[in-house]
C-alpha cells in the first residue's frame, strides 16, 4: 500500500467520490494518519480530534464498501437478466413462433415463411382453384366427345361469319338494317349449331 | 341434340383426422394409384369419377377435406352439399379412432340430415401396427347405424367397394326421375358460391 503513495500525491484524493473503493479509503486514512502524526504534540485536544477523524474515516469506509457492494449486486442482476432475455429471444427464434398468452401468437416478421394470409383469402383462392378445376374437367370431357365424334364438328365457314362481321357481335346495340337482320339470323343459327349439343 | 355424359351427380365428402389417408383413399379410387409421400391437403380439394350403377352413369364428385383443425371453418362449409360422407380413421392410430365421435358430431352439426354416412378403417395392410381391432370399428359403426369397411389405399383393399356401396345407398333413396339438365353443378356446400355451366343459347 505504501509504495503507491511514495513521493506522489495520493490519487484517491482526486477521484470521483462515487468511484472510491475501500482501498482508496485506506489510502486516505494512511495520508491523514501520517499528517496527524506530524502535528501531534501529545496534547489532549489533538488526540481527541485524532479519535474523531478515525471514527469518521471508519464511517466513510463502511459507506464506500456498502455502496460498492450494492453496485456490484445491481450489475450482477442486470447481467443475469440480460442473459435470460438473450436465451428467451434465441428460443423464440428456434420455435419460429412465440406464444404469448393463451390466444396470442408472435410472428417473426423476418421469417419468409410466416403466416400472412387470412382464412377468408385462403377460402376464396381454394374456391377459385376448384371452380377452374371443374371447368377444366368439363372442357376436357367435351373435347373428348368431339374427338370421339359423338358431337358434330362445327363447319369452318360458320366461324368466318363471326370474324367477318365484328359490328354485329352485339346485336342489341347495332341498327337493325335489313342487311344486319340477315347477318343476325345467320349468326344466331351459327351459334345454335356451335352449341347445339348443349341444348335439350 | 343433347348429349349427356352422365345421368346423376352425387357429391361425396371425405373427413377424418389428419394423416389417416383420406387423400390416398380418393387417389386410389379416382386414379388407381398410390403415393407414399405425405402431403397435407390444404383446405379442400376434389376429384371426379364416373361410375355405372344399375344402368345409370353416375358422376361422383368427391370432396377431399384437410383433417387439420386449422382448416375446420373451410371444410365444414362443404358438409352441407354432400349427399354421402366417408369418415376415415387409421387402424394404426388410436387417436384417430377416438376422434370418430367428434367427426360424427361435426356431421350432425353441419351436414344435411339425410346424408349417407360410412366409416372406413384405413391402412388395414399394416397389420403389425394395428391398435384398433376390427371389431371395435364394427361396433361403433353398428351403434351409429352406418356401414363399415376396413380399407387399404396402398394395397387396394375395399376402396372401390366402399365408394360403390356408398353411391348405391344414395342411389337407392334418390327419387327416380329423368335428369332434365346436363349442367355440371360443381357448386360446393352451403353458403359457398358455386357456378354452373349454363347453356349458351
Amino acid at each position: 500500500m505504501g509504495d503507491l503513495h511514495a513521493g506522489s500525491p495520493v490519487p484517491a484524493f482526486e477521484k470521483d467520490p462515487l468511484e472510491l473503493g475501500v482501498e482508496d479509503v485506506y489510502d486516505i486514512s494512511y495520508v491523514i494518519g501520517k499528517d496527524l502524526l506530524k502535528i501531534n504534540s501529545g496534547g489532549q485536544e489533538v488526540s481527541e480530534l485524532q479519535f474523531k477523524i478515525v471514527r469518521v474515516l471508519e464511517m466513510f469506509e463502511i459507506m464506500v464498501s456498502k455502496y460498492n457492494l450494492s453496485l456490484e449486486e445491481l450489475r450482477m442482476e442486470r447481467d443475469n437478466l440480460k442473459g435470460e432475455l438473450d436465451r428467451v429471444v434465441a428460443g423464440s427464434h428456434e420455435t419460429g413462433n412465440n406464444i404469448i398468452g393463451p390466444d396470442k401468437l408472435v410472428i417473426d416478421m423476418k421469417d419468409p415463411n410466416r403466416p400472412r394470409f387470412t382464412m377468408q383469402e385462403l377460402k376464396e383462392v381454394l374456391q377459385e382453384r376448384n371452380q377452374l378445376k371443374a371447368q377444366l374437367l368439363v372442357a376436357q370431357e367435351e373435347l373428348q366427345l368431339y374427338k370421339s365424334g359423338v358431337l358434330p364438328k362445327p363447319e369452318p365457314n360458320m366461324v368466318e361469319v363471326n370474324l367477318g362481321t365484328p359490328s354485329s357481335l352485339d346485336p342489341q346495340l347495332s341498327v337493325p338494317t335489313k342487311e344486319n337482320k340477315e347477318l343476325h339470323k345467320e349468326e344466331r343459327t351459327t351459334i345454335q349449331k356451335l352449341f347445339s349439343f348443349r341444348r335439350k | 341434340m343433347a348429349k349427356k355424359t352422365y345421368d346423376l351427380l352425387f357429391k361425396l365428402l371425405l373427413i377424418g383426422d389428419s394423416g389417416v389417408g383420406k387423400t390416398c383413399v380418393l387417389f386410389r379410387f379416382s386414379d388407381d394409384a398410390f403415393n407414399t409421400t405425405f402431403i397435407s391437403t390444404i383446405g379442400i380439394d376434389f376429384k371426379i369419377k364416373t361410375v355405372e350403377l344399375q344402368g345409370k352413369k353416375i358422376k361422383l364428385q368427391i370432396w377431399d377435406t384437410a383433417g387439420q383443425e386449422r382448416f375446420h371453418t373451410i371444410t365444414t362449409s362443404y358438409y352441407r352439399g354432400a349427399m354421402g360422407i366417408m369418415l376415415v380413421y387409421d387402424i394404426s392410430n388410436a387417436k384417430s379412432f377416438e376422434n370418430i365421435s367428434k367427426w360424427l358430431r361435426n356431421i350432425d352439426e353441419h351436414a344435411n340430415e339425410d346424408v349417407e354416412r360410412m366409416l372406413l378403417g384405413n391402412k388395414c395392410d399394416m397389420e403389425d401396427k394395428r391398435v384398433v381391432p376390427k371389431a371395435k370399428g364394427e361396433q361403433i359403426a353398428r351403434e351409429h347405424g352406418i356401414r363399415f369397411f376396413e380399407t387399404s389405399a396402398k394395397a387396394n383393399i375395399n376402396i372401390e367397394k366402399a365408394f360403390l356401396t356408398l353411391a348405391e345407398d344414395i342411389l337407392r333413396k334418390t327419387p327416380v326421375k329423368e335428369p332434365n339438365s346436363e349442367n355440371v353443378d360443381i357448386s360446393s356446400g352451403g353458403g359457398v358460391t358455386g357456378w354452373k355451366t349454363k347453356c349458351c343459347s
